[in-house]
């Protein structure tokens, strides 16, 4: 069986059992996901596209020679670099990382990348920094960036 | 919900503009991409549609309440336990979490608890289905698995040099 469809019966299995404990809290999940829906599907279909440009125009190549396994440590730092600065939505991380895996990426490079595109964002810098602080959002952001880098090269050992 | 709309479509137009633009200078280019991305829509439509209701019924049963329940008063190890494995769980994008925390942090979570939650909100567990299609098992697990350590150790190395930094200060 396709596992889109075991994923899916999952889900409504899991909604019944909730309408069924509660009918108007089923209701708002279902709103909650129509807005998820509604602010990622717009961002997914772009994504989408640009992995179509990077398979269209950017060789395997290239995409193995920045990224791939040959870069050794220095790729997981052009991944993170990348991740930093990315603007997306974590659901779309995964896809794009699919694309940059097809293209020849390695998995360290590919753990950089996408956990610096959902935990650094430079868009969310500066509500971070009105939150918490200065100090709190360097302090955070630089050993994320540390610590993801060591992980790196776990997956890039084990992987 | 105007601005959501709105949103949607700037960024459906950006996208039709880049593609249009490519398929009059490369019909041929225009095409591939245009197989590229129905291909990955087609391979991602299903889990992505049952990864969407399984966060909206996660937002409503695991609201913003039951959390500070358990992080807002829960000090020490046990506190920094739940903040490093509980978050993976939950849903949202950063603008989201950031308001929560600052609502934690208000009711007295502790530097490490909040550093750690937000490190392990990064395992992004409600995606499994799309990171293992995509990534396959091996990734997805490995990074699952390594979650809990980082956010562990990112909670006590940060609360470490915040409070040195003022002590200094």
């Amino acid at each position: 069986m396709d596992i889109g469809v075991i994923y899916l019966s999952i889900a409504f299995i899991l909604l019944i059992l909730s309408a069924m404990k509660d009918t108007k809290k089923t209701k708002q999940a279902l709103k909650a996901s129509g807005k998820i829906a509604l602010t990622v599907f717009p961002v997914l279909f772009l994504i989408f596209i640009l992995m179509g440009v990077v398979s269209a125009f950017v060789s395997k190549e290239t995409i193995a020679s920045w990224l791939g396994s040959g870069r050794g440590m220095l790729g997981i730092l052009i991944g993170e670099v990348v991740g930093s600065f990315a603007l997306i939505q974590p659901a779309a991380v995964f896809p794009f990382a699919g694309v940059l895996h097809d293209r020849g990426a390695d998995y360290g490079a590919l753990l950089g990348f996408v956990m610096t595109a959902i935990l650094i964002g430079i868009s969310t810098l500066p509500l971070e920094i009105q939150l918490f602080g200065k100090q709190f959002t360097l302090t955070r952001n630089i050993l994320t960036f540390v610590l993801v880098f060591l992980i790196g090269i776990v997956f890039m050992l084990i992987l | 919900m105007k601005k959501l709309v709105r949103d949607a479509l700037i960024y459906i137009a950006i996208t039709l503009v880049i593609w249009g633009v490519i398929a009059i200078v490369s019909p041929a280019k225009g095409l591939l991409v245009g197989e590229v991305a129905y291909g990955a829509f087609m391979k991602a439509i299903e889990i992505i549609i049952a990864v969407f209701i399984i966060i909206g019924l996660i937002q409503v049963w695991v609201g913003p309440q039951t959390l500070s329940r358990l992080l807002g008063k829960e000090a020490g190890w046990k506190g920094l336990a739940l903040a490093s494995t509980i978050p993976l769980f939950i849903g949202g994008s950063l603008f989201t979490v950031f308001p929560l925390l600052k609502t934690l942090r208000d009711k007295g979570a502790s530097i490490a608890c909040i550093m750690a939650f937000i490190t392990a909100w990064g395992g992004k567990a409600p995606l499994l289905p799309l990171e293992i299609e995509f990534l396959g098992w091996r990734f997805a697990v490995l990074r699952i698995c390594l979650i809990i350590p980082f956010a562990i150790v990112m909670g006590l190395l940060s609360q470490f040099i915040l409070d040195k930094l003022q002590r200094d200060a």
